[in-house]
């Protein structure tokens, strides 16, 4: 009998002592549910078998209400452990002091473009680690493109034109073109010179739209475009470019859509559609033009109770072959150079372009140009499309009197 | 008398109530209407800016008047369609609980499933209504419903319309059931038809009922938010884009809580003068007959 009771309190004692060692890691992401895994089951296990001491308690909430759920958190000082932060958040939360200070002196900071280190860093302070580069470009089914008589996707201008009337005239919609993103798509990819001024000029009001020659001919293009049969601009203007416009593609009823890399897997998943992920066609290269995203990455806010554990998060991800599981599902490109990456499935094109040095990190995602200027391109170009007889300026002055709200 | 002031004692936790959640952040949200706030941080001091910002860009008087246009068709739409099926049922008793019930389904739905259904049906790519047209042979009459800015507030309306018709009804029933037997009974004697019924006896005494739907309806429509959003996003290109949609774009997409502030504080102002123009004269109304 007493030995029963002394071993049933060692394990108790056992029981005890475990739990007090146990850390849990509270992680807020918007991936990492069913819908988007982004490979996050896998890697939580992988990390918690090789940190025995920490249990890691992801909670999923959605970009849009990240919004209202970590403020109040960061606020209180009760913030999660690690946080996922995009551009955006960077700047607002690290703005306001609420982020850590995630040190230079690591392997993987040394290893970070350049171009997304400016994102990532504020005030000399690095405040998120960053996981992937998300293109964007034109998707073309391969096999529609086929039937016209072509097998190449269009990466110019003239391409894409010679293309469309190809198609239409095979009965075929040559492509979606919604004024909610694919047309801001595709005027970025021809109104954005990678060897002109920087977005950043524009964003803060230094230049204007107005005045830019490449704009006016971004817009000038939209309506050789539509002379050229791409599509009906009254019809697409306002489709939802999220949910309809994606289902049109998967239907393989459209030829080519302008979107973003996030749908490849779900395009991958339809048997019979044979596409490519191209580069957004543009005057400024031959090989097209890729539209590279920033991400999102890690941080760690200043009051994280786990901090040296949410550290180990992030060494975590650092290491190159967990990093490739997350990319290799989001079918992403990595923020850092000299890893052995391996470049995302059906994007050779986009790839290609990437390393011919003809790409551009698209200046909604690295705050070049303000967040309240992306409706009003979406808006402004939708308006375009229902009305395209309108001089380019009454388009071009909207985006210059947001810039100047913004200030 | 001191039983008077112990009534007084009773409304105590209501005004409270009201204080803490109703007053209290209205007079929050004025004061930060007055600054620079981007919700977590510090706010700055800006004075009248907001409000200059609002007076001195088209876009938000244009969604002012987009607000109060779109409620005029969708009150005046919901209270007649209410007002006819509610007559119609009046004189159908046989009929009348079940098609009450009916009526009153879609207004049980969430916003959100209503506003993704009819999404689909009014898509211009193989959507339900231009594919039901075109079977018909009404092909000339296909539609970018959402699409076309001289279209798309109408069909968010539409849709509005479609989801509280019931509610509606469902007043104006009750409305119906309140007129005494006796005076209809009194009408049919002297050989007045069913419509001169409704218009010179039954219409005069539904005058509370009118009030309460009209009411009713205009302050949640002013209010209207998850269709259009859901629907357009306030497209194309600000045809469907109303206070409650910019609010919310200041807010979480842009992170001005100041200048959002601004906007909420005219909102409710608009909501306020429309509220107490109608009371009044319904009110007037039902006095006078």
């Amino acid at each position: 009998m007493n030995k029963t009771l002394v071993a049933a309190a060692a394990i108790l004692v056992g029981i005890g002592g475990s739990a007090q060692a146990m850390t849990d890691l509270d992680v807020v992401a918007w991936k990492g549910n069913v819908a988007q895994p982004a490979g996050l089951p896998e890697l939580i296990k992988r990390f918690e078998e090789q940190n025995p001491d920490i249990k890691v308690d992801l909670s999923y909430v959605s970009r849009k209400d990240v919004d209202k759920v970590v403020p109040p958190r960061l606020q209180s000082g009760n913030p999660p452990d690690v946080t996922m932060v995009d551009a955006s958040l960077v700047a607002l939360w690290g703005g306001a002091g609420f982020l850590s200070d995630l040190g230079e002196d690591h392997d993987w900071y040394k290893k970070m473009l350049p171009s997304v280190k400016k994102v990532m860093t504020l005030d000399g302070k690095v405040l998120a680690y960053p996981l992937e580069i998300v293109g964007m470009g034109n998707f073309v089914n391969m096999d529609l493109l086929k039937k016209a008589g072509i097998d190449k996707a269009p990466v110019t201008i003239d391409e894409l034109k010679t293309a469309c009337t190809a198609l239409a005239d095979k009965g075929i919609s040559p492509m979606i073109f919604s004024g909610g993103f694919s047309a801001m798509l595709y005027v970025g990819a021809n109104g954005i010179n990678p060897k002109g001024p920087s977005p950043a000029e524009f964003g803060n009001g230094d230049l204007k739209f107005a005045d830019d020659p490449n704009y006016n001919a971004a817009l000038d293009s939209v309506r050789d475009l539509v002379a050229a049969k791409c599509f009906d601009p009254k019809l697409q203007a306002a489709l939802d470019p999220w949910a309809t416009a994606p289902q049109a593609f998967r239907s393989g009823t459209v030829a080519m859509l302008p979107h973003g890399a996030w749908n490849i897997s779900d395009f991958a998943k339809v048997d019979g559609l044979n596409f490519e992920f191209a580069p957004m066609p543009s005057s400024f290269s031959k090989d097209g033009l890729a539209l590279d995203l920033v991400g999102p990455g890690w941080a760690i806010p200043k009051d994280a109770a786990h901090a040296e554990a949410a550290r180990k998060w992030i060494e975590f991800f650092a290491k190159p072959e967990n990093l490739n599981v997350f990319l290799s599902v989001e079918n992403a490109y990595s923020p850092y150079s000299g890893d052995a990456t391996p470049p995302p499935k059906f994007s050779g094109p986009y790839t290609a372009a990437r390393k011919a040095g003809d790409s551009i990190l698209w200046p909604f995602s690295n705050e070049e140009f303000p967040k309240q200027l992306q409706s009003e391109w979406e808006n402004s170009l939708t308006g375009f499309l229902l009305n395209l007889d309108k001089p380019n300026k009454d388009t071009l002055d909207r985006w210059d009197e947001s810039v100047e709200d913004n200030l | 008398m001191r039983h008077r002031k112990t009534l007084y004692l009773f409304i105590i936790p209501a005004l409270l109530v009201i204080g803490v959640f109703f007053v209290y952040p209205i007079i929050l949200t004025f004061n930060m209407s007055f600054t620079r706030f981007q919700g977590i941080g510090k706010a700055t001091q800006v004075g009248l800016k907001n409000y200059d910002r609002i007076f001195s860009r088209d876009r938000y008087l244009e969604a002012a008047w987009v607000t109060v246009f779109y409620t005029v068709i969708v009150v005046t739409a919901m209270n007649l369609s209410g007002l006819f099926f509610a007559a119609i049922l009046h004189r159908l008793p046989m009929i009348r609980n079940f098609s009450r019930a009916a009526l009153y389904t879609p207004s049980m739905i969430s916003f959100v499933v209503v506003a993704y259904v009819w999404q689909f049906l009014y898509s211009p790519l193989n959507g339900g209504i231009n594919v039901a047209l075109t079977k018909l042979g009404l092909g000339a009459f296909t539609q970018n419903w959402l699409g076309d800015p001289n279209i798309a507030i109408f069909s968010v309306a539409f849709t509005q319309v479609w989801m509280f018709t019931g509610f509606t009804c469902a007043i104006y029933l009750a409305g119906f059931a309140g007129i005494p037997e006796e005076i209809g009974e009194a009408g049919r004697l002297e050989g007045a038809s069913s419509w001169q019924r409704f218009r010179y006896l039954e219409l005069p005494l539904l005058g509370p009922a009118i009030t309460v739907a009209v009411m009713l309806t205009t302050i949640g429509t002013l209010k209207t938010f998850e269709l259009p959003y859901i629907l357009t996003k306030g497209g194309p290109d600000g045809a469907t884009r109303m206070l409650s949609i910019e609010i919310i774009n200041n807010l979480f997409g842009q992170y001005k809580f100041g200048f959002a502030s601004a906007l909420s504080i005219l909102m409710l102002i608009l909501v306020l003068f429309v509220a107490f123009i109608q009371n009044r004269v319904l009110r007037d109304r039902e006095n006078t007959q």
